[in-house]
Parts: structure tokens; C-alpha cells; sequence
């Protein structure tokens, strides 16, 4: 064997070598707590948000069932408001500081307690916006890899998560969840309620189907009753930090300007 | 049962005091430098009521069987000032009634964490349902049939708020005389309150210019995931108590219990407990309350439905009062009342 023979033997050995390295470092199973907290960052761009948002339900039959407007200031530490912006709810707020929760109304001119059950089964639409993070209130655990698409093998494998709420007053206490294995954006989720009944299913749609940098819009399709879907869609997102008032239940009831 | 409802004769005599104070703070150039810019929203609501006298009186009072209520209520609120505004017209058999009031209008000035206003304003305290003995500045009548936008009165507000604590300064009723009956008397009134974890703690105290001083302390508590407690005294003139106790319990199935019970020591029927059962499921919500007097056996059942729509807000109410014939409730003049009301926002 000659010199220039066994140098591309060698170059080929190495380059096998550097494969197979990289083939076992690409389906090596990631961290589940890492993994969420990159799935977080396609939602919740910054640790403090101001959300523009709009749900339109769509009847199973496809006609329009209603369409609802929020602004919803997601800060760190577990701690957002939701304003409702539409005419049906227009003055209404949800204040929620880690797993304490209070209810605005116009009318009543003062704050409601509430309960993590109340939260929990109050609108449906309030936790879906509201919560923009998962890593906070969930623990993960890895499943495997598996199609991004049940129905459709082909669509290229995605990362399982199973999620167990360790928060109160979550909407959903399960949920399973499936990222994208390259960059570990949210593709679709299945959510559970507290009977552990499949409640809803979610299709999560990214700025930029190549290289995703944030959700711009989530599907959710009702598995229980209605069968009605509901369109979750991201109008605008800027990083804001709001005065710490602003999270003071008694400062809300003023019904001041927040914008 | 709650406090006395306010005299609507009282309504015109007062325009000129809270419009005077309005007026002052908008003049002011912090408020002026802000240039109002007032989305305007609210509804329109047409309402039907009938109501069936008592006739197991001795001397039946004549009371109106039925009448319709066409409602417009706009609403105007910006970083300078709020106002809100009530066009009604009803109609009593052959007789077409118009008034126009205004429930709130006042300035405000955002100092940070201090905050002022001025003018006529709704200012709601306190924690209980049934009976709230600490809401001493509004003083709002409980209990009613069909909900209603309330009237604010004449204030001079400061607060102050951090993080979780508010400190409110009132003076109510400013240009009130001092004669005046218990809500419109001139009165200065504070309150303290303090988020600690579960705990909503509150602090009250008020003097009035007629009915003298006094303090109370509230809190509500989540106790667990379901349940809700919460507890408000007050203490008029070192020996009149007011106290209330209650909780709140909601199932996962979405049906809701409030269980409340008073003792008034101002009111000739001083005890009372309320009972609320409520519901909700696809935007229906049935309501059933029963308010029981201990002491003479009077009972208040009221049945409510109320359907949300995405702009439309149909409900309707049937209340019927019961018990011995002693019962403070059976000497009422009417002996049933019903509402239907459909409202539709904008």
C-alpha cells in the first residue's frame, strides 16, 4: 500500500469516525428541563412582554363563533395580567403572582380573590394566553423521538416531552408535547384537564417553517365537547417591563390606562 | 340588610358639588397638560319587569305590576379622566318616564405610586357578597334583582400602592352638610391594604361628620385549591358591630357555593345568611340564592339565568319572598319580582 493510498484510508477512517460522532451527539437525549426552556424562548422572546393577542373560535362546521382581543403582560416570576380588550368583556382583568390569582370585573369596582379552581375553570381563553411559559410551571420528562406528525410518518421526528404541572390553577395539569428536535420549537401538543381527559390539541405555527424564531400563532381543536377550534394568534409582542403597581390588584380596580 | 339605598330626589341637588370638584382638578395644568384622548364603549340594555303585590296585607300598597327599561350606558375613560354615563327611558303602563344621570366622572393625576382624583366616583371596599360593613365610602345597596352601573359619590381621593400594598385616603361627600344621612354625610375615611402569600388583609377606619367613627378589619383567605374564606367586622362608636363570615367552594365540575352569614347590630333584623348556588358551563349561568333572617324565619329565594354571547348578554331573575307571616320579608309590598333583560355591548 502506498503513501497517498493509506493517507486517504486514514482521511476516510477520520471522517467515519467524525460521522459517527456527530450521528450519536445529534440523537444523544437532551436535558427535558433544557429542552422547555428553549421551547419557552418561541413564545416568551423576552423575560418581560407585552402580548397583543387575538382568539377567533371557529364552530365545527367552520362558521365564526366569536373573537376576543387581549393584551397580556407576561413578566418574569410567574407574573402576568390580562386585560380584555373586547366590547362583550371590555374593563375585565385577570391578575395572576405565582399561584395567586384575582379577578377584575368593571361593575364590582373591587377585586376578586379567586381560587385556583375558579382560575382553572373560569374562560378557558385566559390560561391559553396567559400562559406563556412552560419551564416555570411544569417538570418535563424526555419520551423519545417520535414523528412531529402522528398521521404523517414522513414529516421528520420530533422530541417528546411529557409535562406534569407543578403550579396551581394551571389550565392544563398534563400535557404531552412535541418539539422540534433541530431547534426545539414548539410543533404540536396534546392538553390534558384535571380529570386527565384529553381536553384540547395544539398546532403551534412559527414565523419561519425553516428556521424558526418565535410562535406566531397556536390551533387549538377542542377533543371534548364543541369540537370547535380556537386560533390563539401573536398581533404583536415587545419587551416590557411594567411598574410594580400595575401587579397590585387594589391599583387595577382604578380601571387606569394601561397601554 | 346592606346599607340604605341612596335617595334618587338626591341625585339632581348633588350635580352642582361633584361636577364643582370634576371641574377644579381638570382645570388643574397637571391635568390639562395630558391631552384626553377617551375611547368611548358601553351598552344598551332593554329590560322588562313585573312584580305581583302582596295582597296578604292588611292595607295592600299599590305598587306598579310591570314595566320596560331602554338603557344606554357610555363609558369614556382615558390617562386624565373617566366618566360614565346613563340615557333611560322607561315606560309604566301609559306613562313614559326619561332621565339621563351621570354615575362617575372625575379627574385623576398619576403621580407613580401616588395617584389623586377627584369628582364623582364609584370607590367599593371591603370583602364580603350578601352584607360588606366596611364599605364605608360607597356605601352600595346589596342584594338587588338586576345588576346596575352604580352611582359614585363626591371624593377626593389619594392612594399610594407598592408592590403589594395600597394605603387609600378618602374625603367623601366634601361639600355635604354635616345633618346629612349616613352616606352623604362629610366623612373621611382610610384604608390599608396588604397582600401576604394567600391572605388579602384589610384595614379600615372612618369619621363621619354625623354617624361618628369607626374601624373594622377584613381578610379573605385561600385556604385550598377550591376554597375561599373571608371575614370583615366592623366597629361603630366603641360598641355597634357589624361582622361577617363567609366562603366560597368551587367543584370541578364548575358548580359553585357561597355560603355567607351576618349579624348587623345596626338593623332591626340583625341576622341573616346566604346561601348561593351557581353554575357555569358553555356561557349559561344558573344562579339560585336563598337569604334566610334566623330570627323570624323570612326567607328571599332568588332563581337567576344569564346566557354571554360574544356581544349579547341575554338574563332573567325570579325572586319570591316567603316565611311566616310575621317575617319582615312578608310585609313588603310586593310579594314576587321578576326581570327579563337583554343587553348588548359595544
Amino acid at each position: 500500500m502506498n503513501l497517498p493510498t493509506l493517507a486517504v484510508q486514514r482521511c476516510r477512517s477520520l471522517a467515519l469516525a467524525m460521522f459517527l460522532l456527530g450521528a450519536t451527539a445529534a440523537h444523544a437525549q437532551p436535558d427535558a428541563a433544557s429542552l422547555l426552556k428553549a421551547a419557552d424562548k418561541f413564545r416568551m422572546t423576552a423575560a418581560n412582554l407585552q402580548v397583543e393577542t387575538q382568539i377567533n373560535v371557529i364552530n365545527a362546521d367552520g362558521t365564526p363563533d366569536k373573537e376576543r382581543r387581549y393584551t397580556v403582560f407576561a413578566q418574569a416570576g410567574r407574573r402576568s395580567l390580562v386585560l380584555m380588550r373586547s366590547p362583550a368583556e371590555q374593563g375585565q382583568k385577570v391578575l395572576m403572582l405565582g399561584d395567586d390569582f384575582w379577578l377584575l370585573m368593571p361593575a364590582s369596582q373591587r377585586p376578586l380573590r379567586i381560587t385556583p379552581m375558579q382560575k382553572l375553570l373560569g374562560d378557558a381563553a385566559t390560561g391559553d394566553i396567559a400562559t406563556l411559559s412552560w419551564a416555570d410551571d411544569y417538570v418535563g420528562q424526555l419520551v423519545g423521538a417520535e414523528p412531529c406528525d402522528a398521521a404523517l410518518k414522513s414529516a421528520g421526528n420530533c422530541w417528546h416531552l411529557s409535562l406534569r404541572a407543578v403550579a396551581k390553577g394551571v389550565t392544563y395539569p398534563r400535557i404531552e408535547l412535541w418539539l422540534g428536535q433541530a431547534r426545539h420549537q414548539p410543533v404540536r401538543a396534546d392538553l390534558y384537564v384535571l380529570s386527565d381527559k384529553l381536553a384540547k390539541q395544539a398546532r403551534f405555527v412559527t414565523d419561519q417553517p425553516e428556521a424558526p424564531t418565535m410562535v406566531t400563532e397556536m390551533v387549538l381543536t377542542d377533543q371534548v365537547s364543541n369540537h370547535k377550534t380556537t386560533r390563539v394568534r401573536y398581533l404583536n409582542r415587545k419587551e416590557r417591563v411594567v411598574p410594580p403597581e400595575w401587579l397590585n390588584p387594589m391599583f387595577l380596580v382604578r380601571n387606569p390606562p394601561l397601554d | 340588610m346592606g346599607c340604605p339605598p341612596q335617595d334618587p330626589t338626591r341625585r339632581h341637588t348633588l350635580w352642582p358639588r361633584w361636577l364643582l370638584l370634576a371641574s377644579v382638578a381638570s382645570a388643574s395644568p397637571v391635568v390639562q397638560a395630558q391631552a384626553p384622548n377617551l375611547p368611548i364603549s358601553g351598552h344598551v340594555r332593554l329590560q322588562q319587569d313585573d312584580q305581583q303585590p302582596n295582597t296578604t296585607l292588611a292595607a295592600p300598597l299599590p305598587v306598579p305590576t310591570g314595566s320596560a327599561t331602554a338603557q344606554t350606558e357610555l363609558r369614556a375613560s382615558g390617562p386624565a379622566a373617566t366618566a360614565v354615563v346613563t340615557l333611560q327611558q322607561r315606560q309604566q303602563g301609559t306613562a313614559t318616564q326619561s332621565r339621563a344621570w351621570v354615575n362617575e366622572l372625575y379627574a385623576t393625576h398619576d403621580g407613580g405610586a401616588w395617584q389623586f382624583s377627584a369628582g364623582k366616583r364609584v370607590v367599593s371596599w371591603d370583602v364580603g357578597y350578601g352584607f360588606r360593613p366596611n364599605d364605608v365610602v360607597q356605601q352600595e345597596q346589596r342584594l338587588g334583582l338586576a345588576s346596575s352601573t352604580l352611582e359614585g359619590r363626591p371624593v377626593l381621593v389619594a392612594e399610594h400602592f407598592s408592590a403589594d400594598a395600597a394605603w387609600t385616603f378618602a374625603w367623601v361627600n366634601p361639600t355635604g352638610a354635616a345633618q346629612d344621612a349616613a352616606g352623604r354625610e362629610p366623612a373621611l375615611a382610610a384604608r390599608l391594604y396588604q397582600q401576604q402569600g394567600a391572605v388579602d388583609w384589610h384595614g379600615f377606619a372612618r369619621v363621619g361628620a354625623y354617624s361618628g367613627a369607626s374601624v373594622g378589619a377584613a381578610a379573605t383567605w385561600v385556604a385550598t385549591d377550591a376554597l375561599a374564606l373571608h371575614g370583615s367586622v366592623r366597629v361603630l362608636n366603641h360598641s355597634t358591630t357589624q361582622v361577617v363570615l363567609g366562603g366560597n367552594w368551587t367543584a370541578p365540575n364548575q358548580l359553585g357555593v357561597l355560603l355567607e352569614t351576618w349579624r348587623d347590630g345596626t338593623a332591626q333584623a340583625g341576622r341573616n345568611s346566604l346561601l348561593r348556588i351557581s353554575w357555569t358551563s358553555e356561557g349559561w349561568s344558573p344562579t339560585l340564592d336563598v337569604l334566610y333572617a334566623p330570627a323570624d324565619q323570612g326567607r328571599t329565594v332568588t332563581a337567576a339565568l344569564a346566557w354571554q354571547g360574544d356581544r349579547v348578554n341575554v338574563q332573567g331573575a325570579l325572586r319570591v319572598f316567603g316565611g311566616p307571616a310575621g317575617a319582615a320579608v312578608m310585609q313588603l309590598p310586593v310579594r314576587r319580582q321578576a326581570y327579563v333583560a337583554l343587553t348588548w355591548a359595544f
